[in-house]
């Protein structure tokens, strides 16, 4: 057992850094989303030195892993500056791509994926299938050479800026429904898709928005059908183990934290200085301790990676994230007393932007796979509970 | 970064395992509670000695093994599944470390050697009539004696001291109020002067009032400097805080893995409540929660290895595996509904212990205080 960091390691760490620090602008910063052209520079940036395409085969545009804790590495560093992370685009559509679809499209995606050649939306959510996805309705019906689509979905986040959708639909409507879904790739500017904006809490240019999408006959080529007919279920969720991972890097909770602590250490109130209260420092010190407690879970769902697909960890990983992201978004208020409700203004420590976390805390405990459902999946693969059916799942460790 | 034991840490695990397996059953803990007038058993504790367990962080001229605190979790894990009833914490940690860092050259020589072979057992003298851990709140004074120093005063859960040869007694020597003015001292407990009291605890353990009426001890029984005893106890209090968390993380996976082996056998409404998604929800939390708690245990005894500075890490390991243990013990103990509250249930033997534990060697407030101190009051010290 060694929890240090190889010299390789620290060597990667070190070479990321200074790209931050060199590349890392202010209107970079502020959001892990490939949303504006300063973001899609930055990491285009990172495509050129071969980081998207870590671990997979050079003839697909991949890299080869400087150390195997690379990918990890770079986005924690990513994570922790505030920037855009190696997110969905590489964690699940390349990774579903590369492990289920054809060649030809695995040539003709992969490279543009790694040279960040245009960003994806995940276009799976409709209004009766959030979190039971495999009850969606959106019906692409056969026809041949081609799929014709009619109906819509919502919370498709970034539907706006994408060029193409990596989106799920009803395939079968008479099979089990979790064996009638399959996965396409979609030209965001095919004629028949439309968007409609969805506005998240947060002031204005704070947050960013989400979409619904809407289709009206459709038509997708057959070539663009992912892997096999109707498996398109199963593949959704192998990615969502590599996503809820890839994408939920734990760093930034850190550095959230370490500001509002920051901020306390500092702060005097006409002459109160909160770093001496004895009920502000002990709350402040628990919650240290459960922050770190992510760091750790974070670490073992990372050592886990290196020889397996870390679905419990990644789970575990879900439900403390999001739940401390919680916490302390919830404890941060509760220590300013009535600034806390402060939405900006010279009162308000950061500018109101821990009201905007508060605010849409709760929303990372209920997104990409809830902390309940992360919870029964951990019940379930980890401790080998019976599901709904009263059959292990899946096959316990 | 590679969090897989080491082949030995492996060999090391499965050995206590199976002698914990073999020697440290429920009817076991319940004769120790029930009959025993020290709480232990001798026997096992000299097949401890025999294994060498006593000695792992014992420096190889002293007879011991010269391992580090890492290795030690491992160990002390599998003792606190079977929640072992041994002064194993206070002699082989304790006692050990303070001795190997802070003791003379003629304490070492003469000390070290019998904790290995276990031929000496020793009790830690701290805790006073107060709610708090924190080292201002000791009154017990030590004063200047023609013989040495006499010891008068009271100390409260003095665990197995009437199992003990040398009780370490942390005393006032100096300034009043203050983490300054204590110093450490190596005394008899057969000296006169000392009377016990047992402390009946919800663990039915056997922790004591131990009672000091004037008690000499010679100048020769200081462990460290004199009113400098704080410097000497607190990093080796430190470590054996670590071995503790790991024993507690250790009861804490055993009783998860009982109430889950119920939630999968256990049948209402037609179905194992194991498939009830709040049943799952309260284990998947538990465990998500333990393996914290264990992750954060093994890295803080690494870093002690390494020599870093800790103090904040161990602060943080305590509180949170402190919080754990006592959660998992409470929820752990729904799960078996009524069944859960009956004596003749073997997981109320972690029940009675989890909110002990939970207080034991400082409780939150005490180590929440210390996590204040590092990351407030001074530059924090991040380790990755």
């Amino acid at each position: 057992m060694d929890f240090d960091w190889s010299p390789a390691e620290i060597a990667f760490r070190e070479e990321v850094r200074a790209f931050i620090a060199e590349e890392l602008t202010e209107d970079v910063a502020g959001s892990i989303f490939i949303d504006t052209p300063a973001r899609i520079e930055f990491v285009t940036k990172m495509a050129d030195r071969g980081w998207l395409g870590m671990g997979f085969p050079e003839e697909y545009g991949g890299s080869a892993t400087p150390v195997p804790l690379a990918p990890f590495i770079l986005n924690a560093e990513l994570d922790r500056a505030g920037a855009p992370i190696i997110g969905k685009n590489v964690g699940t559509i390349a990774s579903t791509i590369y492990h289920v679809a054809s060649e030809e499209m695995k040539k003709d995606f992969l490279p543009k994926i790694f040279r960040n050649e245009g960003q994806w939306a995940i276009t799976y959510t409709e209004p009766n299938a959030g979190t039971d996805l495999g009850s969606m309705q959106c019906r692409a019906v056969d026809k041949g050479d081609h799929f014709e689509v009619s109906g819509m979905k919502h919370f498709i986040t970034s539907a706006h800026f994408c060029r193409w959708h990596w989106m799920a639909l009803r395939t079968d409507p008479d099979a089990p429904k979790h064996k009638g879904i399959s996965i396409f790739i979609v030209d965001h500017d095919t004629p028949g898709l439309s968007l409609s904006r969805m506005d998240t809490l947060g002031r204005e240019g704070t947050t960013h928005r989400t979409n619904q999408v809407f289709f009206d006959k459709m038509k997708i080529p057959r070539s663009r059908l992912v892997g096999e007919q109707n498996k398109g279920f199963y593949y959704m969720m192998q990615a969502l183990d590599y996503e809820r991972f890839a994408i939920l890097s734990f760093a930034s909770r850190v550095r959230r934290f370490d500001n509002i602590v920051g901020w306390f250490r500092r702060a005097d109130l006409n002459g109160e200085r909160p770093a001496q209260d004895p009920h502000t420092r002990r709350s402040l010190a628990r919650m240290a301790a459960r922050v770190e407690v992510g760091t750790m879970l974070e670490r073992l769902a990372i050592c886990r990676a290196q020889e397996a697909v870390p679905d419990v960890e990644a789970s575990m990983n879900k439900v403390w994230g999001a739940s401390i992201g919680d916490e302390f978004a919830q404890l941060a208020l509760d220590l300013l007393g009535p600034l806390g409700g402060l939405w900006g203004g010279e009162h308000s420590p950061f500018d109101g932007a821990l009201a905007d976390e508060y605010l849409m805390a709760g929303h990372a405990r209920v997104a990409a796979g809830g902390v309940d459902t992360s919870k029964s999946i951990v019940a379930r693969r980890l401790l080998g509970l019976p599901n709904a059916l009263g059959k292990p799942e899946l096959p316990q460790r | 970064m590679d969090i897989k034991l080491t082949e030995e840490q492996s060999q090391l695990q499965d050995m206590a395992s199976r002698f914990m397996d073999k020697e440290c059953s429920f009817d076991f803990v319940r004769r120790m509670e029930q009959e025993s007038d020290i709480g232990f058993c001798r026997d096992m504790w000299a097949q401890f000695a025999q294994m060498g367990w006593l000695g792992m962080i014992v420096p190889e001229e002293f007879d011991g093994m010269g391992m580090g605190i890492l290795d030690l979790v491992v160990l002390i894990r599998e003792l606190g599944r079977h929640v072992c009833p041994s002064p194993f914490l206070y002699t082989a940690v304790l006692a050990a470390d303070l001795i190997a860092n802070s003791g003379s050259e003629d304490q070492q020589r003469d000390l070290l050697p019998g904790i290995v072979a276990g031929d000496t057992i020793y009790a830690l003298g701290y805790q006073e009539y107060s709610r708090f851990f924190r080292p201002e709140h000791i009154k017990l004074r030590a004063e200047a004696h023609a013989d040495g120093y006499a010891l008068s005063g009271s100390k409260l859960f003095v665990e197995f001291a009437d199992g003990a040869d040398t009780l370490i007694v942390v005393a006032r020597t100096g300034e009043a109020d203050s983490c300054n003015g204590l110093s450490l001292f190596l005394v008899d407990r057969n000296s006169s002067g000392i009377s016990t009291k047992h402390m009946p605890t919800m663990s039915r353990d056997r922790h004591y009032q131990v009672d000091f009426d004037d008690v000499v001890v010679p100048a020769s029984a200081m462990v460290g400097e004199l009113n400098q005893g704080w410097d000497a106890l607190e990093p080796a209090l430190h470590k054996a805080v670590v071995a503790f968390c790991a024993y507690t993380n250790g009861a804490g996976f055993e009783m998860h893995e009982h109430a889950t082996q119920y939630a999968k056998e256990r049948v209402q409404f037609g179905r194992p409540i194991g498939q009830m998604q709040t049943i799952q929800g309260y284990l998947a939390q538990l465990i998500i929660e333990l393996y914290g708690a264990d992750m954060l245990t093994l890295f803080t005894a690494f870093q002690i290895d390494k020599d870093r500075h800790t103090r904040g890490y161990v602060a943080k390991t305590k509180a949170f595996s402190a919080e754990t243990v006592g959660h998992v013990m409470d929820v752990g103990s729904q799960i078996f509904g009524g069944m859960g509250y009956m004596e003749e249930q073997d997981t109320t033997l972690f029940l009675r212990r989890g909110k002990q534990y939970q207080l034991a060697l400082g409780g939150t407030e005490y180590w929440e205080d210390v996590i204040a101190e590092e990351i407030i009051d001074r530059e924090p010290v991040v380790l990755t």
